[in-house]
């Protein structure tokens, strides 16, 4: 976690009121994970007294640049839309724990809703670097709010639904996934709280209603590895990438929190915001 | 009693150079020599340092600010900018982004006698000019924090005051009776002014006689330095501070966050999960400084101002209404860095004023105390 001074270098509408910013952060981009994201600070001083956090979008370790994606919601981030070529942005990154992707897996399934390619996105690359497949499942409301195939790496294969069918599959993405799950040996989600609940119980039996042989110890039952641990998340099927309303994004307020399996509340900027679908209590109501 | 600290600062020496124009502002972040513990003092008549300003070109110049302030019972702090309970978790969450040992204190999460996972979310949302939140007092409670976190703090300069939650007086006697002796914890702060949970907390702020009570109660089995966080959430603050400071706190804090309410964005309900949340934020700055003007009056133990600070002048104001220190709160969440700088702006300020403590700039704009009754005519007296 640093504290770093960046420089926007490139500022795009790529989609009605969603907006794609290169800033050049050589600190941030050399030690991101994907996964990870920044907590950026607004020079607008005229009342907003929080950061905006933003997932690491793509991460350039070669020209330092980082890209983020986000959706004009508020004064927050509408400020961020006025900022011109060169402008300075201050930024507390990379933060929250990464994507751990097994070792052994080939088949990897992005699957998007909406806004939720930024949480995702950057893992594309990271795979890709790594010679394994991907493909990315994205779901829109409709043709006009689908991200551009242009901005995906080309090696990805990209399967559109929207809700009203203007393109792709008509229907949510979740519908999508019965297809891939047995050519996935991994998927990674990122988008609205519903979504990712749908992904987890269709994730949850999936083991036997394949018949997938177990990842992990060949031999003898070794000790579990621990809820939460890198270990386990780098064992579990689907991996989530959650918001929540942020304060700090260091673990200080305990502002963003989310239920946990375990009973207890897990920070999204400390112990997230990336998940194992199973450390996360669905249907707690928080 | 702990010998007080001198907090020296040096200039920044320009090798060969003449410095020309206002003195160079530091540089953001950067860490200057004003931490540092001097062993001498220079004696410099005040004439000769304004000399100094006058004379830009000499070469180097050492100007020692004394920030150092007494809370009572041995807690002196190096310098009166302390963080807020809330925002700096245990003080370990901000890693090398904050240099902790250069802080006043800390006064970390609040603290409860037994585990609680805290309130359903959203806990958290920006207002104009300030935030609600309603975190619920979540903490793994006094042992689990004694034994996380002790041993860390042990190992810092910064004195760590730890904030004390509770639902009635056993509770909080409890808490503080185990923290009571464990090395690294330098004081208490009692938070009986928390709006955000159900049972307990507020009901101590708004009743003079409760305060008072569960103050003396704590005061009975602990010898750590004790401050009591005052609630806005009243109609007048007075009764209560002078009861909490006649039941033997050692000092005041004054605000806590006031009681409110946001929205969601759907209009069908409100938007924190808790309902009601703890505004903070410069937007409650008024309120704060009108709270500590009104307390820093008619008590004499000192008064710890907390409340939207984002800026020295900010600090500035409080010290004026009579705080002796400040605590930084919601300002941290968007710079982590500001109370370090603070404290170097503190001291930038009162060596450019000519002051070698900062105890000149307290009570300023306190009205003078009332002298002698007028003998002439007769004079209406609410």
């Amino acid at each position: 976690m640093r504290l770093v001074r960046t420089e926007l270098v490139d500022s795009r509408e790529i989609l009605p009121d969603q907006w794609l910013q290169s800033f050049l952060a050589p600190e941030l981009a050399t030690g991101a994970r994907a996964g990870q994201f920044v907590h950026a600070r607004t020079g607008d001083l005229s009342g907003l007294v929080l950061r905006r956090p933003f997932s690491i979008n793509t991460a350039d370790q070669a020209t330092g640049v980082i890209t983020i994606h986000f959706r004009t919601i508020g004064r927050g981030t509408e400020w961020f839309t006025h900022l011109r070529t060169g402008d300075a942005v201050d930024m507390l990154g990379p933060l929250g724990r990464p994507f751990e992707v097994d070792p052994r897996s080939r088949h990897l399934l992005l699957i998007a809703g909406g806004l939720g390619m930024a949480g995702v996105r950057s893992l594309a690359d990271e795979a890709i670097r790594d010679g394994r497949q991907v493909t990315v499942l994205f779901g829109a409301a409709s043709a006009r709010d689908v991200y551009p195939s242009s901005l995906l790496p080309d090696e990805v294969e990209y399967v559109i639904a929207t809700d009203d069918g203007s393109v792709g599959h008509h229907g949510f993405v979740t519908e999508l996934v019965p297809d891939y799950e047995a050519w996935a040996d991994q998927a990674f989600a990122c988008g609205p709280a519903p979504m990712l609940a749908a992904l987890a119980r269709q994730a949850a039996g999936r083991r036997e209603r394949l018949g997938v042989a177990k990842l992990g110890r060949k031999r003898g039952a070794g000790k579990p590895d621990a809820l939460g641990s890198t270990a386990a998340r780098r064992k579990a099927f689907l991996q989530v990438s959650m918001e929540q309303n942020m304060g700090c994004a260091v673990g200080a307020c305990l502002g963003c929190v989310i239920m946990g399996t375990n009973g207890a509340p897990q920070r999204v900027c400390r112990e997230g915001p990336v998940f194992a679908a199973d450390e996360v209590a669905w249907e707690s109501g928080w | 009693m702990k010998a007080k600290r001198r907090v020296t600062t040096s200039k920044d020496v320009r090798p060969g150079g003449i410095q020309r124009g206002p003195t160079p502002r530091r540089k953001q972040g950067s860490v200057a020599a004003v931490g540092a513990i001097a062993p001498t003092r220079t004696a410099q008549p005040t004439a000769s340092r304004v000399d100094a300003i006058a004379a830009p070109d000499r070469p180097a110049r050492t100007v020692e600010v004394d920030l150092s302030v007494d809370l009572g019972r041995g807690l002196v702090l190096p310098n009166p900018i302390l963080v807020a309970s809330g925002t700096f978790g245990y003080g370990i969450e901000y890693g090398d982004v904050v240099d902790v040992d250069r802080l006043g204190a800390i006064c970390c999460k609040g603290t409860t006698l037994r585990p609680r996972i805290g309130n359903i979310t959203p806990r958290v949302t920006e207002t104009p000019g300030g935030m609600l939140n309603s975190i619920g007092l979540q903490n793994p409670g006094v042992d689990a924090v004694i034994e996380k976190y002790t041993h860390t703090w042990v190992g810092w300069k910064t004195p760590v005051i730890v904030n004390v939650a509770g639902e009635s007086v056993a509770d909080y006697v409890e808490v503080v009776r185990r923290l009571e002796g464990v090395p690294g914890v330098a004081g208490i702060e009692l938070n009986i002014s928390c709006p955000n949970v159900g049972r307990g907390g507020l009901q101590f702020a708004i009743d003079a006689a409760a305060a008072g009570e569960v103050t003396a109660a704590v005061r009975r089995v602990t010898d750590l330095p004790l401050l009591v966080k005052l609630s806005p959430n009243v109609a007048d603050v007075r009764p209560i501070a002078r009861a909490i400071a006649d039941a033997g706190a050692d000092a005041l804090t004054a605000i806590n966050t006031l009681s409110g309410i946001a929205v969601a964005p759907s209009r069908t309900k409100p938007l924190l999960g808790n309902i009601y949340g703890g505004l903070s934020g410069p937007s409650i700055k008024p309120v704060a400084l009108r709270i500590v003007y009104e307390v820093s009056q008619i008590v004499d133990i000192p008064v710890v101002a907390i409340g939207g600070v984002t800026e020295l002048a900010d600090v500035l104001d409080f010290l004026a209404v009579g705080a002796v220190a400040v605590q930084v709160g919601t300002a941290i969440f968007a710079d982590p860095t500001l109370p370090v700088r603070l404290v170097d702006e503190l001291a930038e300020t009162c060596r450019s004023r000519g002051l070698s403590t900062y105890a000149d700039l307290i009570g300023t704009a306190l009205p003078r105390k009332p002298g002698a009754p007028s003998s002439k005519g007769v004079e209406y007296r609410p």
